[in-house]
């Protein structure tokens, strides 16, 4: 989907770093990773499939490895997108989806403390 | 902000993550004991072929517990790939050695879940592992009787086929 499609209002930033963000739809339940010079979109479960994948990407071993080129191909089962990436875009999609996962964790507390343990 | 992930799944992903090691692990179980079936079977010891059989039947009924519980919390539950079984035992006893190594590690394997569940402050999934850990109990006492009937009996004469006698027998009450 591309970016003119979705209106960027309706979207929530979630974490963003200087190669990429992330927003939340919450009429759609859904996830957008504008990353790559792809506007993608994502539901929980694969967002969490592309998150492990992007994890166990070893950056190490793909710099130092000289028999192939500094480039991964990440895409998974079921996933629509696929994405080439070079080793300094894998850290940095690393960090994006990182930073993500870290603000749901402190968004379920705050709604845990305002919104659902309130009476 | 929606709190999708949570709406989606009542588990983290931390312990979905250890959930799915363990069905992993359970699986494994359930091969090992039937490994240890057929070699049991394939040297005469008809009545631990029988008790092995019988185990890993159980630790299959484990594995989809766990299968069941993770799915319905909106988890993804994952069919494990399951390799490296032990095939070959230097004796008759080795067998019942490895038996109780292995509900050795399921046990702690089940104590690391629920350390992690206080950790979390996450009752419901350490509310479900209280049947596994109650479990254990009878899982390691068995393994345990089991071995300890080499001692008992004695491996000489007709010691092991006495003992073969008996391994089904072993029973474990709380009372
Ligand atoms: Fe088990
Ligand atoms: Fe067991």
């Amino acid at each position: 989907m591309e970016k003119a499609c979705v209106d960027i209002n309706e979207l929530i930033n979630v974490f963003s770093n200087t190669q990429g963000s992330i927003y939340q739809s919450d009429k759609l339940n859904c996830f957008y990773v504008d990353f790559g010079g792809k506007f993608a979109r994502y539901n929980c479960l694969s967002l969490q499939k592309l998150k492990k994948i992007v994890e166990n990407i070893d950056v190490e071993a793909l710099l130092l490895n000289t028999n192939r080129a500094d480039f991964e191909l990440v895409t998974f089962n079921g996933c629509e997108h696929i994405y080439l990436l070079s080793a300094l875009e894998i850290v940095a999609l690393k960090d994006l989806l990182h930073g993500t996962f870290t603000m749901f964790k402190l968004n379920h507390m705050v709604n845990d403390c305002l919104n659902r343990l309130v009476y | 902000m929606k709190d999708l992930m949570r709406i989606k799944c009542l588990i983290s992903q931390d312990i979905e993550t250890l959930l799915n090691q363990q069905i992993k692990k359970e699986a494994h179980s359930s091969s090992l004991y039937l490994s240890m079936s057929s070699w049991c079977d394939q040297n005469g010891f008809d009545f631990s072929a029988d008790y092995f059989a019988k185990q890993s039947e159980e630790e299959r009924v484990h594995q989809l517990k766990l299968f069941k519980y993770v799915l319905d919390m909106g988890g993804n539950a994952v069919s494990p790939e399951v390799t490296g079984i032990k095939t070959e035992f230097a004796g008759f006893r080795e067998v019942f050695e490895d038996a109780l190594e292995a509900e050795i590690a399921i046990t702690q394997s089940f104590k690391n879940i629920a350390s992690r569940c206080h950790k979390e402050q996450d009752f419901v999934t350490m509310e479900f592992l209280n049947w596994f850990l109650k479990e254990q109990r009878e899982e390691e006492y068995k393994a345990r009787r089991a071995l300890e009937l080499f001692e008992v009996i004695g491996e000489e004469g007709t010691g092991r086929w006495e003992i073969d006698k008996h391994v089904n027998k072993i029973t474990y009450s709380e009372q």
